[in-house]
């Protein structure tokens, strides 16, 4: 029976922290096992030293480390199978989602949206980082798991891309760009030529590779990486053009407006309107004479919900119809406001997919109309 | 030449009667937790003792294997420990928990199930 003294329990305790145990516990542990050993197997004037190190070598494969790593390993991965669980699940949902989803939008039935909006987010949000955690830890070595983290890492930006791109969100092109394009030219060049090197993996690495350059490359062809800038400048002048036109005229015959309260009643309905359609595009009332610089352009794009979501609007576009309904019933033949092909004779959730632009112009060509109605009326008179 | 025949069988079956850790992998969780069922609280080295005594050194637990697993039980909220100085040395002892109790229990049953199976599936006749 050896007895150990305080220096040579320090000397111990030393060794096994140099040797990489970090944990406390785990320390304590090993200390009191490793003085177990010694105090019973140790003749009392035995060579505590060599002892020691015999003792201690007996406790691992390579290094003392392992005891460490297998802990926290068994700390972390006590929900392994709740976590592969769940990404199994995840997984089916996402693509039933994703089947039912596109079903809906094939027969134009409602809820498809919604449903491709849970399958994406489920895929890239639950599904694809589980399958990252519980894949690396199947891989060897440290390049498989670099390469499996690569893989997931853009395949989540390309995914959450998509979803921002068809909630309308900033930064989608960017990301769908970014994404796919570190994709296909980062992963799977690394992937295909580590994964070639293997004989077990060649022929599944090859034919994985091409399925995801063809994927890759699908969705790449649909991405729009045009400068759409211009475009909406161009509908914006053209606008712009429009309403000083309208001014303009209103102003020249201003006299024979005046004189009619139910004209004035119509346009002023009419300027709130675009008011509130250009607020929901750009922000502001009106346009400012340097929108450019304020970087106000108004992007077309459909109404959407507006005018069955915000009361005001819906309000409005009922006061236009029933303000111009009432002013035809006092006009007569080719005075009246023609209501066919405008806005007016559609109802407003058919409205959801006419688009900002074209309801802005709709709403100033029915201005125009009650322009030359008076003047018609002053030249008759 | 018979005696080192007889000697040669000695050494070989002694290296047979070692079991290999991967068959005890899948049953040290339970192991533990019998030794810590059969007595009030014990610390690391106890139990790699006892199993050796009571299995007369054929499983013999080792040191990188049985203190993950002990964390691990202590995690699950098996086990619960409680700590005693031993001069400068801290020794930590682990006590079986309620839900221990009822997990070893189970585990127990689970492990003569497989057995029974295996002694079927590998065709093992019992020893007379």
């Amino acid at each position: 029976m050896y007895s150990l003294s305080n220096k040579q329990i320090d000397y111990i305790l030393d060794d096994i922290r140099a040797r990489g145990i970090e944990m406390e516990s785990l320390q304590g542990d090993l200390l009191d096992h490793i003085c177990c050993i010694i105090e019973h197997n140790l003749e009392a004037n035995g060579d505590f030293e060599s002892f020691y190190n015999k003792t201690i070598t007996s406790f691992y494969k390579k290094e003392l480390r392992e005891i460490e790593e297998e802990t926290i390993s068994l700390l972390t991965f006590k929900h392994y199978y709740q976590m592969k669980k769940l990404m199994i699940i995840s997984g089916g949902f996402s693509v039933a989602a994703f089947i039912g989803g596109s079903f809906l939008k094939i027969m134009h039935w409602p809820g498809a949206s919604m449903l491709l909006l849970l399958a994406i987010l489920t895929a890239s949000l639950i599904f694809l980082p589980l399958m990252f955690v519980l894949k690396v830890r199947e891989v060897g070595s440290t390049r498989d798991k670099v390469v499996t983290g690569l893989g997931t890492f853009f395949g989540i930006i390309s995914s959450l891309g998509t979803l921002f791109k068809i909630m309308h969100w900033p930064y989608a092109n960017i990301m769908m760009f970014v994404g796919l394009t570190a994709f296909m030219f980062l992963f799977v060049p690394i992937y295909f030529f580590t994964g070639i090197r293997n004989p077990e993996t060649k022929v599944n690495v090859i034919v994985s590779s091409v399925i995801y350059i063809l994927a890759g490359g699908l969705i790449f062809s649909l991405i729009d990486l045009r400068n759409h800038e211009p475009e909406h400048a161009m509908k914006m002048y053209a606008y712009i053009q429009n309403e000083a036109l309208l001014h303009k005229i209103q102003q020249n015959s201003k006299d024979s407006i005046a004189q009619n309260i139910e004209i004035q009643s119509i346009n002023k309905t009419a300027e709130e309107l675009k008011s509130m359609i250009l607020e929901n595009g750009t922000g502001e009332k009106n346009i400012p004479q340097d929108f450019e610089a304020k970087n106000l352009v108004m992007q077309e794009g459909q109404m959407g919900a507006f005018f069955v979501d915000i009361p005001r609007a819906s309000q409005l576009l009922a006061d236009l119809n029933a303000k111009i309904t009432a002013y035809n019933a006092t006009q007569n033949g080719a005075n009246k406001i023609a209501m066919e092909h405008s806005i007016l004779s559609l109802a407003p959730y058919e409205l959801r997919n006419y688009t900002n632009y074209f309801i802005l112009n709709n709403i100033s060509q029915l201005q125009f109309q009650l322009i030359n109605v008076p003047k018609t009326l002053v030249a008759t008179k | 030449m018979y005696k080192i025949l007889m000697y040669l069988c000695v050494i070989i079956k002694i290296h047979i009667m070692i079991y290999a850790t991967e068959l005890i992998k899948g049953t040290l969780k339970t192991i533990v937790l019998k030794q810590l069922a059969d007595n009030p609280r014990m610390y690391g080295y106890e139990i790699t003792q006892k199993v050796k005594e009571l299995t007369f050194d054929k499983i013999q637990i080792t040191e990188g294997a049985l203190y993950p697993t002990l964390h691990a039980l202590e995690e699950d909220g098996l086990v619960t420990t409680e700590v005693e100085y031993i001069g400068k040395r801290v020794r930590k002892y682990y006590r079986l928990s309620p839900t221990g109790k009822t997990k070893t229990e189970e585990k127990i049953s689970e492990i003569a199930d497989f057995i029974e199976t295996l002694r079927f599936l590998l065709d093992i006749k019992p020893a007379i």
